[in-house]
């Protein structure tokens, strides 16, 4: 199994100036198959902007990114999210209008094809093909245990379900990798048990994630491997042990841990 | 047993508003100005069909577009153009039309959509006044003092000949109107409607799970313009003279007018504005002097009170009655 | 006439009717930077600005600026009437309903005023009378004179009030950052309905210093439409854009017509505002607005 080995995501040398600041300087990482990357930083430190780089919406300074050994520098967005390459957001981006099923429903868009012919002629292949999609999307909703809220507006659900759902909709597109976007903000305790515990489910289904999170106890846990960003650039890469003992991690979280462990103290 | 009925209503909607539309003619028969109901009629059909495609462009997809009425101008002027121009046969024109229609709009869809909310308004519009000027000034189009048209003759019957002409037209009109709101149903309720409401729900969402969103706002504007231009087509060998006016800002904003009363989220509410609006100030004298300003009331009231339009406010309505929340087109 | 001769002739029309053009331009600015609404009832300002100024000269036997002064204020008061009465209520609708309902609007003031006023053209008296002047060889009617001067006054009266008035400044607060303006104490709300009252105001002076022309009902949208052209030409949401569109369009829509075709006169000022959007959708300035586009 050679090929376990070729990386699933590999960034070499990104870079990202916005006018004249440096978002990203020359990052380089990667990911392997069915791993699970944390991704960390103080607030600013450019990780959303990583994301947005890598998933096509806004195109590097310079760098190359590839997936699966393929190019994906300057495709567009819904080109590398049909290579198996999706992302959800930190400011969850649902389609408000449409019900829970439906947002899943349109995570089976890429991988149906009925177009504008044989939807309005509702030809036999368009109708089964549209029995599949429900079908496939009502299971992914029972993988993250939104099954009963099938028919329920997705702009009604609880902050929890709405990441749940977006996560459920990233998943109906059958990805080798997942960008997940702070998925635990906004959860509480028992929320954020759950969101590892799914976490882990997918990453057994084959699916590689990568997940930046402000959560330290959960990135901690899930992760194989730890990525830290600071002022864009990349001052630690290692196994979750060895990055809660780094020296220069810690310098740079320093200020935001503190404030953490105060919000935490409060809470309880 | 009520329930059974309202089931029975509830699923063959589609075929039952058919069975009406059908079925009118014989019940207008009777009245004395029958035909004049008629020729309304006729009118409300074929604006229907631009709305309907205008639906699945703002209500769907969330485009807005403020230039409908150069489609459905380029559509009736292919036809008339073709038939009195170079006397060639009118399904060549129709054929022109949706042709030309297809083609310009695939042209102007790419950079035209790339623009968003109210920019997208003004590029449409400037669009729209373009298309009129032509319209105005072409020595092909008759310019200013317009085009004269022929009727429609199917192999050598003339269908909107002086006898039967409304009855005709009417079927005409209708059975080609039933066909396309046929098509644009299936199309909405399908992986092509959801994929234009995501686009308008949130397209960073669109964009980052695989939709190709250039892709589909050009498809679906190019449906609206063939929707427009069909229209145009009947339109032109139906009221049998062009001038530029039918076809300018005045035009779109009425076009626009019937989707927002109808409800631009939903097919049936292409029709029944188009409907409502044909016929309102057709069927009240009252509205002669006042068209203008119930016209502007009616529409702000509208867009206040019933933002949705009137077919959400009937399937509300609908679902009270039948005591069940299901689904409304 | 000699080639220059008639060139400058384009020009002093083309810069006059400008003045006309940047007026409503502004009014769409005002509008647009307090409420990011398009208001397609804009030209309605300038038509009920005219018909107003009539019927005071004509019916109330006021003088000349006494008329126009209480024209301006009377489609001042309209504008902030349909503030509060319509785009109040529809403050978070969605793009479309917005438009859609200040072209209801402007359909209503057109309907209103084919009601009471009836179809023909109502008129004023030149402002003054006598010979045209004469500019080396071109002709600048004396009305045209008026047009531009009160234009200019207007325009500068407005930069005064939004460089020296606190409510100027507040105003420019508002559009910048409406939460943060919300935090320092300003009446957003208030700003919201000054702006529809200031840019009705400004549409009815263009209507005024135009109404010795004739305007009746439907007048109002030609000039709705070149303004509009103007405020994107300008780059929207920027007052020196919308001024510096206004007169851009002015000139060469004259200078099209008269080089070309007049014919195609409209055509032209919407091709302009059709490659603006295509091509630099922030206007042809080159000043950073902060839009999305």
């Amino acid at each position: 199994m050679l090929a376990a080995v070729e990386p699933l995501l590999e960034v070499r040398g990104l870079s990202k100036n916005f006018g004249g600041v440096q978002a990203i300087q020359d990052l380089s990482f990667i990911v392997k198959p069915k791993s699970i990357k944390g991704f960390i930083g103080p607030n600013g430190a450019g990780k959303t902007t990583v994301y947005n780089v890598i998933s096509g919406i806004i195109p590097p300074t310079c760098g190359q990114i590839y997936f699966q050994g393929q190019k994906i520098t300057g495709l567009k967005p819904y080109r590398i999210a049909e290579l198996g390459l999706v992302r959800t957001f930190q400011n969850i981006q649902l389609f408000h209008t449409m019900t829970v099923l439906e947002n899943v429903m349109m995570g089976r868009h890429i991988r149906s094809r009925s177009g504008f012919f044989a939807s309005s002629l509702r030809l036999p292949a368009m109708r089964a093909e549209e029995r599949r999609i429900r079908e496939q999307a009502l299971e992914t909703l029972a993988f993250v245990g939104l099954q009963d809220k099938a028919q329920a507006a997705a702009s009604s659900l609880p902050l929890g379900h709405q990441r749940l759902l977006e996560i459920a909709r990233a998943l109906a597109t059958e990805p080798k990798l997942i960008l997940l976007d702070e998925p635990a903000a906004g959860l509480n305790t028992r929320e954020t048990s759950q969101l590892a515990e799914l976490i882990f489910q997918i990453r057994n289904r084959g699916i590689a994630l990568m997940i930046v999170e402000h959560d330290m106890e959960l990135v901690m846990d899930v992760s194989d491997e730890i990525m830290v960003l600071e002022y864009g650039r990349k001052i630690a890469e290692d196994i979750p042990r060895n990055i809660q003992s780094d020296p220069k991690v810690i310098a740079a979280y320093l200020g935001e841990m503190e404030t953490q462990s105060d919000a935490e103290a409060q809470e309880y | 047993m009520i329930k059974r009925v309202w089931k029975v209503i509830e699923q063959f909607h589609f075929l039952l508003f058919c069975l009406l539309v059908l079925s009118l003619p014989l019940i207008l028969r009777r009245f004395e100005a029958g035909d004049y109901y008629l020729s309304v009629l006729v009118l409300a059909g074929i604006s229907s069909i631009v709305v309907i495609g205008l639906n699945l462009l703002m209500g769907y997809a969330g485009q807005i577009s403020l230039g409908h009425a150069a489609f459905f101008g380029l559509g009736a002027y292919s036809s008339g153009i073709v038939t009195i121009r170079y006397g060639l046969s009118p399904w060549l024109g129709f054929a022109l039309s949706i042709g030309l229609n297809a083609v310009v709009a695939y042209i102007l869809a790419e950079p035209i959509l790339k623009l968003k909310g109210h920019y997208l308004a003004m590029a449409t519009l400037g669009l729209g006044m373009i298309f009129l000027t032509l319209f105005s000034n072409l020595a092909i189009t008759g310019g200013s003092e317009g085009l004269s048209v022929a009727k429609l003759s199917i192999l050598g019957y003339v269908l909107n000949s002086r006898e039967l002409k409304e009855v005709n037209y009417y079927y005409f009109t209708w059975s080609i109107a039933l066909l396309l709101m046929h098509l644009a149903l299936n199309l909405v309720n399908s992986r092509v409607g959801r994929a234009l409401r995501a686009i308008h729900a949130s397209e960073i969402a669109a964009h980052s799970i695989g939709v190709d969103i250039a892709k589909f706002k050009t498809q679906v504007f190019v449906i609206s313009a063939v929707y427009a231009g069909v229209a145009g087509s009947i339109f032109a060998h139906y009221s049998t003279f062009l001038c530029p006016p039918d076809f300018g800002l005045t035009q779109s904003i009425r076009l626009l007018t019937m989707g927002v009363i109808g409800g631009m989220s939903s097919i049936w509410g292409a029709v029944l504005g188009a409907a409502i609006l044909t016929m309102l100030p057709q069927l009240l004298d009252v509205f002669a002097e006042y068209d203008i300003l119930v016209y502007g009331l009616v529409l702000i009231l509208a867009i206040i009170f019933m933002p949705q339009g009137m077919s959400q406010k009937i399937s509300l309505g609908w679902e009270k009655l039948t005591g069940q929340g299901s689904q409304g087109s | 006439m000699k080639f220059a001769d008639q060139l400058l002739q384009y020009l002093i029309n083309g810069i006059t009717n400008g003045g006309i053009y940047a007026l409503i331009a502004l009014g769409f600015t005002i509008i647009y930077k307090s409420t990011d609404i398009i208001n397609f009832a804009q030209g309605e300002f300038v038509m009920l600005g005219a018909v107003f100024m009539s019927t005071l000269y004509n019916r109330a036997h006021l003088s000349l600026p006494v008329s126009f002064g209480f024209s301006v204020l009377a489609v001042a008061a309209v504008g902030i009437l349909m503030e509060v009465l319509m785009i109040h209520p529809l403050r978070d609708g969605s793009v479309i309903s917005q438009i859609m309902a200040t072209i209801g609007a402007s359909i209503f003031f057109r309907g209103s005023v084919m009601l009471i006023w009836g179809r023909n053209d109502l008129f004023v008296p030149f402002f003054s009378c006598g010979q045209p002047y004469r500019f080396f060889s071109a002709i600048f009617d004396r009305q045209y004179v008026w047009i531009l001067v009160i234009a200019l006054i207007s325009m500068g009266v407005l930069h005064l009030f939004y460089e020296k008035t606190t409510h100027g400044k507040a105003m420019t607060a508002c559009s910048a950052n409406k939460k943060a303006s919300m935090l320092v104490g300003i009446n957003v709300q208030t700003m919201v309905i000054l702006s529809f009252g200031l840019s009705a105001a400004l549409g009815a002076v263009a209507g005024g210093v135009l109404a010795p022309f004739g305007m009746k009902y439907d007048s109002g949208v030609t000039f709705g439409l070149k303004g509009f052209c103007a405020a994107i030409v300008g780059g929207l949401g920027n007052n020196v854009g919308a001024m510096v569109g206004g007169f851009v369009l002015g000139v060469v829509e004259e200078l099209g017509a008269g080089l070309i075709s007049s014919n195609y006169k409209n055509a032209l000022s919407f091709c302009i505002l059709l490659a603006v959007l295509l091509i630099r959708p922030q206007g042809i300035l080159f000043i950073r607005s902060g839009e999305r586009v």
